[in-house]
């Protein structure tokens, strides 16, 4: 009797269990069918073009081996590509980490029903639309902007983006607008998980305030820090919009990036296996940066 | 140490609201400047006179090479929204299917998301691109859309909070003989609001700023978002027409903010969540 209650209890759980995974099949069977469709195919479709040289219309497609990759590595404008992104990487990051760790160590200052005014109020920016404010800061920034009109007061004509030495840094100022208010909260989310009494102990000890700034907080938003520049360093190398907007790549490439590139090589010159190939090679460049990052500023082993 | 605490605050206040003004100006500029009239734009801060003409212009056109702003804005419109809402039902039912049911295999399936949201976007563009012109894609609001009907960045953020819902509470709506379908519509929708706030939010400002994929793959006007209309515009036909440029900028902001502004609270609740959203 009990052997067989044993037997009956298993078929029940066996059939719901055949049941219930038929049920979940059904619910991630979109995500499936995406995955193989949107994700894996175009994925290896982009590797297998990469060794190709077809103009995207002609049936014909003639495989090169490694022609396009050596034609990518070859071409001088690669690594006018990678300084202009390097350029842009450092002007960003150093200024945006200052405003936003800035931004959230005030905040942090303030009562808690005015913070959440002003951090709405930066946040504004964050949610703005690049094509949007690509506008707006071209016209704020031009040769005869609003901004040049308050400079020559001070008898200074800055050429923000027709500057080759400054495009990029403009345009790294624009991004930074973009992101303070964001990655503010990030920082701010990183403070309010620091224990106080840690500072506490601190003052008790006698250190002062850059003290404890430089030994409790830096080190605790370590986790904050490492996302905020792995994003940043994958904006980087993926810009497309603004200076497409602003500049068009110019003055003298100063602001052209992979992405300009590939869009230029693939559907203005029609080479869809050299883009390809500018794409991967962006990627791999993007993820050495992230990894260098990650391997240079990472620490897990902090006060534990 | 008292005098010290007493002028430290108001500094404070000082720095956040001149840092404030910094960050709301570019915004406050754009809109002033579509009212202005074009003398206005660069010389004057504060309008003398308000116009409309800005707008007019651009909606209605009357310049003999006008373009469909009014049908872009219902474009935009069309490949945002339809995509927001797909997003959301798949995360959740995804999600859901992986974490909650834990069918065969979930774990695979889970690291697929994670990898998916790793993998940089740029490696995507051009073969998709190509499906898109094998599938007949191009110049269609489909073409459009189709790629983004499932974030996996969506699923990740819907699995992280689905983890935090007690078993016992599904537990009891299977016992009062509930289907997996209503569990998700009926317990999981309304408990996770804050999650759906923040995907809802996100995913619709992605697709309403959205400016390469529908530029690749649309070159009918009639189709075109405004992203990239105007881009277009901007760049050609209305390059010496400052007021006209921000009164399109306007019309592009204005949705996103408005939205951000309904769904403020969430936002900074959910940030903890969003924390892999570039």
């Amino acid at each position: 009797m009990r052997k067989n209650l044993v037997s009956r209890n298993n078929l029940i759980s066996y059939k719901n269990f055949g049941r219930k995974n038929l049920i979940g099949y059904i619910f991630s069977s979109p995500f499936i069918i995406f995955t193989l469709a949107m994700w894996l195919y175009p994925f290896l479709w982009g590797i297998v073009i990469s060794f190709k040289k077809w103009n995207l219309i002609s049936p014909k497609q003639s495989w090169v081996g490694l022609e396009n990759y050596l034609g990518v590595i070859k071409d001088p404008m690669l690594w006018v590509m990678v300084r202009n992104s390097i350029y842009f990487m450092v002007v960003f990051i150093t200024i945006t980490t200052i405003t936003s760790l800035g931004l959230a160590l005030l905040i942090k200052q303030i009562p808690k029903k005015y913070a959440g005014l002003y951090i709405a109020g930066f946040l504004l920016s964050y949610v703005s639309s690049g094509v949007a404010y690509s506008m707006v800061f071209n016209l704020l920034f031009a040769g005869d902007g609003l901004v040049n009109n308050l400079l020559r007061i001070f008898g200074i004509k800055v050429g923000w983006f027709t500057n080759p030495k400054i495009a990029m840094a403009s345009i790294a100022m624009i991004v930074c607008w973009k992101f303070t208010g964001y990655y503010g909260l990030f920082f701010l989310a990183g403070l309010n998980n620091i224990n106080p009494t840690l500072y506490e102990a601190a003052v008790i000890d006698g250190a002062n305030s850059w003290q404890r700034f430089i030994k409790i907080t830096v080190p605790l938003l370590n986790a904050t820090f490492i996302m905020i520049i792995v994003f940043a360093t994958i904006i980087s190398f993926n810009l497309f919009t603004e200076p497409y907007m602003i500049t068009g790549g110019g003055p003298m490439n100063a602001t052209r990036t992979m992405m300009l590139e590939i869009y230029h090589r693939v559907f203005g010159l029609l080479q869809a296996g050299y883009g390809s190939t500018l794409a991967i090679v962006s990627a791999v460049i993007t993820f050495i940066f992230v990894w260098a990052f990650r391997k240079l500023i990472e620490r897990d082993d902090i006060y534990e | 140490m008292n005098k010290y605490i007493k002028c430290k605050m108001p500094l404070i206040y000082l720095v956040l609201t001149i840092g404030l003004f910094l960050a709301i100006f570019p915004y406050l500029w754009m809109v002033l400047s579509s009212f202005k009239v074009s003398g206005e734009i660069y010389t004057r801060f504060w309008p003398t006179k308000l116009t409309l003409g800005n707008y007019a212009f651009i909606l209605k056109g009357g310049t003999g090479q006008e373009r469909n702003f009014t049908g872009s804005i219902a474009n935009s419109l069309i490949i945002s929204i339809i995509p927001t809402i797909s997003v959301i039902f798949f995360g959740m039912i995804t999600a859901y299917s992986l974490r909650r049911m834990k069918i065969c295999g979930y774990r695979f399936f889970e690291n697929l998301v994670v990898y998916q949201m790793l993998f940089p976007g740029v490696l995507f563009l051009i073969p998709l691109f190509l499906i898109m012109r094998d599938w007949g894609q191009i110049n269609k609001h489909s073409g459009m859309i189709l790629r983004y009907l499932i974030d996996p960045w969506a699923i990740f953020i819907y699995i992280q909070f689905f983890k935090t819902i007690p078993e016992a509470l599904l537990e009891a709506a299977r016992i009062d003989g509930a289907s997996e379908f209503k569990i998700i519509t009926r317990i999981m929708l309304p408990l996770s609001k804050t999650t759906t706030a923040i995907v809802t939010l996100f995913t619709f400002m992605a697709r309403w700023s959205e400016f390469l994929w529908p530029l690749i793959v649309n070159k009918d006007y009639d189709k075109m978002p405004l992203s990239v209309l105007l881009a277009l515009f901007t760049k050609g036909e209305y390059q010496t027409y400052p007021g006209v440029q921000m009164a399109g900028a306007t019309l592009l902001t204005l949705p996103i903010v408005i939205l951000f502004l309904v769904f403020r609270r969430h936002f900074e609740e959910g940030i903890s969540f969003t924390g892999l959203k570039g």
